[in-house]
Parts: structure tokens; sequence; C-alpha cells
């Protein structure tokens, strides 16, 4: 039977138990998140330099806004002439948000991707991250951002067992990202031709 | 059976076999269909679960005679969450290679039965060398359901055994690697195992 004392006795130990555990986890969050921090940071340096090898010198453009939140693009030069973008996007998947680095060229068609961080399926929807889906991508435009569930040249073969994730890439990432792109830096390159006017 | 009278072998030898997770108990099937479809997969869930299981147990054991009986599972879920967080973050900020590997299996183990029956049924009643063994045989027993299930789902699934082509002629059975090929093998595979243990084991225990 449970009487008075034992209330107050179970409450305690409740209590004292998850005060101790929450302070345990905050102070492990104060310590790791810094170091967390700087690695993301550290990790998009250096996709950013992997993803367009050919360029010589990547330049932050701004920033722009997907599903709330703040991702940056970045403009790539190889002696000082133009040679593409790339685009950080999000894309909303299975189970997470699925981060991602696109390059484009001049045209706006899809140089390579690269996948920055994701909680996706272990076995279905991480395979996003396989070096076969991610070279589909390449030199496709815009409108060529569509999942099919066949083996296609034309547009992105999904990936079997993990649609979500692929059409979270493809169609929500990617798409949204390059037309992006195509809209600001259009209207970035006719403002100029005004100013010089 | 009086969990402080066992030998520590015994012990482990009755996580891995008598009272596997798995193919014995049949709990934590969750994962082991949703990360098994290759055995790289498999492996890395089952060294987490290894890990994770055998702290938690260390934890409840010392901190035993501390919980009131009637609200010992949200002090357990406490002990869970918080060791699974803190191998997570800790292996987000000092280990980040493995943790690219591993940091999509660690935060599915807060919800995993296979350890909270750890503690439930054995570390809240045994001290802690005990404990540390039940852990050890609990999570081994774990891992090795695991590398069976997810060699099989592989192979027989695409062909390959991490992610090396081995069954290259034949065509994959691609419903292997899909979740309804995953209750297919764990249901063959524990009828298996009761199979072997009523052929030629019964008796002996």
């Amino acid at each position: 039977m449970i009487g008075p004392r034992d209330i107050v006795k179970i409450t305690l130990n409740l209590v004292v138990t998850y005060i101790i555990g929450g302070v345990l986890l905050a102070a492990m969050y104060a310590f790791t998140s810094p170091v967390i921090y700087k690695n993301a940071i550290k990790g998009k340096r250096v996709a950013l330099e992997k993803i367009m090898p050919e360029a010589d010198h990547i330049e932050k453009l701004g920033d722009w806004a997907i599903h709330d939140r703040t991702a940056e693009y970045f403009i790539a030069k190889k002696d000082s002439s133009l040679c593409g973008y790339i685009v950080e996007s999000y894309g909303k998947g299975y189970s997470s948000y699925i981060h991602v680095l696109i390059a484009a060229d001049t045209a706006f068609r899809v140089k390579r991707i690269s996948i920055l961080s994701h909680a996706e399926t272990p076995g279905l929807g991480d395979e996003i991250e396989a070096s076969w889906f991610k070279k589909q991508f390449t030199k496709k435009s815009t409108a060529q951002m569509k999942v099919i569930k066949a083996p296609t040249d034309e547009y992105i073969q999904a990936i079997s067992g993990a649609t979500i994730s692929s059409r979270a890439v493809t169609e929500d990432a990617a798409k949204n990202a390059l037309e992006f792109l195509a809209r600001t830096t259009k209207g970035k390159a006719d403002n100029g031709t005004e100013h010089n006017q | 059976m009086a969990p402080n009278t066992i030998n520590n072998w015994e012990l482990i030898r009755r996580g891995i076999i008598d009272e596997n997770t798995i193919f014995r108990l049949a709990i934590s099937l969750c994962p082991a269909i949703a990360v098994t479809s290759t055995l790289k997969n498999g492996f890395l869930m089952g060294v987490a679960v290894l890990f994770v299981q055998v702290m938690v147990n260390i934890t409840i054991a010392a901190m035993k005679n501390f919980i009131h009986p009637r609200i010992r599972l949200p002090i357990f879920m406490m002990v869970i969450s918080g060791w699974v967080t803190i191998t997570d973050m800790s292996m987000a900020a000092f280990a980040q290679e493995a943790y690219k590997q591993m940091g999509l299996y660690i935060q599915l183990i807060v919800a995993f039965a296979s350890i909270l029956a750890g503690a439930e049924m054995f570390a809240s009643k045994s001290s802690i060398v005990k404990s540390f063994f039940d852990g050890i045989g609990r999570g081994a027993g774990f891992l090795i359901a695991l590398v069976i299930i997810s060699g099989c789902r592989e192979l027989l699934g695409k062909g390959t055994l991490l992610g090396i082509t081995l069954l290259g002629g034949a065509k994959p059975l691609l419903i292997m690697v899909l979740p309804a090929g995953g209750f297919l093998t764990v249901g063959l595979l524990m009828g298996l195992f009761n199979w072997i243990d009523v052929r030629y084991l019964k008796g002996r225990a």
C-alpha cells in the first residue's frame, strides 16, 4: 500500500534523479556543443572545396531561407571568371531535414551534389549518400529534378524503399535551390546592367 | 534463480543463447528489422546497443538502492536516454569519423525494449559486476543476432556482403532488403533456432 510517506519519497526520488540527469546532460551539452558547431562549419568548408574543385575562388553571395532554415549561397570563380554557383539547401525527408550542398554551372544545371547531414532510416534512406544516386544529378536542369520509380536517364531514379528521401533531395532541396539560384542571380545580373547604364 | 548466484561466463552465455534478445525473448524486433538491410548497418547498430546496454546496466545497478520500485520505469528511461544522449553528443564532438557511420543508429537506441529489459529484469536487482557481465551478454546476443539477420538479408537481397559482390550472376531478391523481407528473415531464423533447440539441445538445460 502507498501511504503519504511513500508519496513524498516517490516525488523526492523522481525530482532528485531528474535534476541530476538534467544537470549532467546540460553540462555535457555545454561542453560538446561548441565543438560540434565548429565541426559542422569545418565540414561545410571542406565540402565546399570538394564540390567545386575546378574553382580557385569561392565567395559567399548571401543567405536564403528554406524550411525556416538559413542557408548560404556562393559564387565560384576560376581565374576571376564565373564558373558556377554553390547553394546550400534543405529537403524535408522521411525522418529529418536533409542538408544538401548543390554545385551548379552558369546555366543552372547541377554539377554535383553533396549530402552534408541527415537522419534518414539506416539501410534505406541513408542510400541518398551513395554515389550512384548522387551521380544521377550531374548535368540535369531544374525541369529534370523529378523522381521516377524506374531506370531513367532523363530524370532521377528513386532509391527502392526510400522514395520519400529521394524526393526530398531531388524535388525539394535541389529543385528549390536551383529555382532560387536562377531567380536571384538573374535578378542580380539585371540590376548590375541597370547600374552600368 | 537468484541473479547473484550465476557465474559471469554463464551470464554472458545466457545473454547470447538462452535469453537471446531477438531469437528467444523476441523483443526489440523493430530495430532487428529496420536497420538490418545490410551487414554494415546491422553490425554498427549492434555495437552501439552493446555499449549503451553495458553502461545502462552498470548505472542502474549502482543506483538500485535509491530507486523507489513504484517509479523505476521513469527512472530507467532517464538513465537510458541520458546515456544515449551523452554517447551521441560526445561522439559528434570527438569522434567525427565514427559518428558519420554510427550517428544514425545511436539516437534510435532510446526506444529499445532490449535495454529496458536488461535494466528491469537484471540490473535493478543485481550487483554492478554481475550487471556488467549481463550487459555484455545481452548486448553481444543482440549484436550476433543482428549480424546473422543482416548478413542473410544483404546476401539474398543485394547479392553482396559488406558491399562486396558475392552472388554476381543471380538477380537479387529485392524483397529481402525491404521491411517485408526483414519479417521473413527474423521469422525463419527464429524458427530455425527453435528447431535446433528442440531437436538437439532439449534436456540439456
